[in-house]
């Protein structure tokens, strides 16, 4: 009986190392990619990618600002992910979480974020992929600085949540495209008909996942911490 | 309050692997991204120029040769080979078969010396000959310059009341085809804007590689990407003034196709095999010259310049890991 107790829990064991390796091989990889985007707009050409399709807009001063700063920064809070859901450093080097978090804050509310609101304003699609990356935007803006308020306030459990969410926003940057690949691959749409379908399945489906995660164990404690208050 | 940091690590990367599942899941083979922007397709690029562009000739010939004045004009047909070499099968189904449309153009008839040119599979060839009245046909005996690979001798005959042109061609040099056979029919062209797409789909039989099932040990291929929908019926790239909006939905062989259309109106005739065999199959297609550019309408040129730019995405983003 102890002997298989022991085993199970070896298993568990093993079960989380290897997804904590597969969780950071993925998001690496995944940057590596973005990194591979980001780098087509380096130097500043508008004549390249997608501002090809964008003619309309990019005449614009202001959106030109905002499409270059959002491609230019948005990199940076992706590779936050790496460092501030490490336990190892949230326990033992709690400057490096804060510090990191600040910068995953600011870039956010300050840069990514409203450059992205900018974007979305002017977004393809229609009406329908404007709204979506609109939403995605602001619901960005607003969880990270939730997130932020809640650990100014001291609250741990709060923070967390928020945080979840925040990031699964910040992750859709990948998941989006991800979706846009496989559907490709499998259905091949008419490329407008994707690019809508992929405007609110990019950020809504990380945002279900972030939900379910955060009611069966952050929102677990949460109840708790309720019921001990009432 | 406790906070038990260890027990909620395996939950937390459970909840990131899955936002990540996608990944283990198609393998994340190479080329989802391509950074660099690939070489550019010549079928893909405008069209190249070419140096032997022919004026089209008046056509007020009546179709019916009645005499000698008749003669002059467009003949148009197939240009099929004379030999025993079979077609080129792609898969299952055959491509080609190297027959292309050609266009034998007499252009100037004096005394018994005749002037014209050929159009045939991009390249547009001059020739100079004899023709000789035998009873109520005419004979022809003309030969192209010589200075080029596929250059060669046309004999041909029309008869008098009749609408037809009947011979073949002998290769000078040593070529696949060494000689080929026609049958052609007198044509007037006229660029029409209104001419639409009628006969079959465009299939892109180089790309489309991707082998998706086997039927009796044959593998059947997956054509989806690189085969016009019906979309290509829809628009019409020399009439309407095609906005954003379209073009942005549309799949790559539609944006080519309909690009490809406005130079088939003009007359243009195709070094690309597979464009040449499918507008080969359209009834009004005649190829005139190789050089149609500065026939085209302003709104032409524009729709051209806007299919160009999204077709150029498709081309690069559509399949890859990316936006846009």
């Amino acid at each position: 009986m102890k002997k298989m107790q022991k085993n199970i829990m070896t298993f568990s064991a093993g079960v989380k190392k290897t997804s904590h390796w597969l969780w950071y091989i993925a998001l690496l990889y995944f940057s590596y990619l973005m990194l591979l985007i980001t780098l087509q707009y380096v130097p500043i050409n508008a004549d390249v990618a997608f501002l090809r399709v964008k003619t309309d807009v990019t005449g614009l001063w202001y959106y030109n600002v905002a499409f270059f700063t959002h491609v230019y920064s948005s990199m940076f809070v992706l590779l936050a992910g790496i460092i501030q859901f490490s336990s190892f450093i949230r326990t033992r080097f709690i400057p490096l979480h804060r510090w990191s978090g600040r910068v995953y804050v600011a870039v956010i509310i300050c840069i990514s974020g409203p450059s992205g609101l900018i974007m979305g304003f002017y977004g393809n699609g229609g009406w329908i992929g404007q709204l979506a990356f609109c939403l995605l935007a602001m619901l960005w803006i607003w969880f990270t600085w939730k997130g932020f308020f809640a650990i100014l306030s001291g609250d741990l459990i709060l923070h967390k949540a928020w945080m979840y969410r925040s990031y699964a926003l910040t992750l859709s940057a990948i998941s989006l495209r991800l979706w846009k690949f496989v559907l490709v691959y499998l259905f091949e749409p008419k490329p407008m008909d994707l690019y809508q379908l992929v405007a609110w399945l990019g950020w809504t489906g990380n945002l279900v996942i972030a939900e379910v995660f955060i009611y069966f164990t952050i929102g677990r404690l949460y109840r708790k911490r309720k019921s001990i208050v009432i | 309050m406790k906070m038990n940091m260890q027990s909620r690590n395996l939950p937390l990367n459970v909840f990131l692997l899955i936002l990540f599942s996608f990944s283990v899941l198609i393998g994340c083979g190479d080329g989802m991204v391509k950074n660099k922007v690939p070489a550019e397709n010549k079928s893909l690029s405008e069209q190249p120029d070419s140096l032997a562009g022919a004026e089209p000739v008046s056509l007020t010939s009546s179709l019916i040769i009645q005499d000698e004045k008749d003669l002059k004009g467009y003949w148009v047909g197939m240009f099929e080979p004379d030999t025993s070499i079979d077609g080129v099968y792609t898969g299952e189904v055959r491509a080609w078969d190297y027959s292309n449309k050609i266009n034998i153009s007499i252009d100037e008839i004096n005394g018994s010396n005749v002037k014209g040119h050929s159009v045939v599979a991009g390249n547009d060839r001059p020739f100079t000959g004899t023709f000789e009245k035998a009873g109520a046909a005419f004979n022809f005996f003309v030969k192209e310059p010589g200075d080029d690979k596929y250059d060669g001798q046309f004999s041909f005959r029309i008869d008098k009341g009749d609408s037809t042109l009947t011979g073949i061609w002998i290769a000078y040099g040593k070529i696949r085809i060494p000689q080929r056979k026609y049958e052609l029919v007198k044509k007037n062209f006229r660029y029409d804007p209104n001419v639409k797409l009628e006969a079959g789909r465009y299939i892109d039989w180089k790309k489309s590689k991707k082998v998706t099932d086997e039927i009796d040990g044959e593998p059947v291929y997956d054509n989806s990407y690189f085969t016009t929908t019906d979309e290509v019926n829809k628009y019409n790239a020399s009439a309407d003034l095609l906005t954003k909006d379209q073009v942005a939905n549309m799949k790559k062989a539609d944006l080519f196709i309909i690009r490809n259309t406005i130079y088939a109106r003009h007359g243009y005739s195709y070094k690309d095999q597979q464009l040449r065999a499918y507008f080969d199959m359209q009834p009004w297609y005649i190829p005139v010259s190789t050089n149609v550019k500065s026939q085209f309408t302003d709104l032409e040129k524009k729709n051209i310049a806007l299919l160009l730019r999204y077709e150029k995405n498709a081309k690069e983003y559509y399949d890859v890991f990316g936006r846009g």
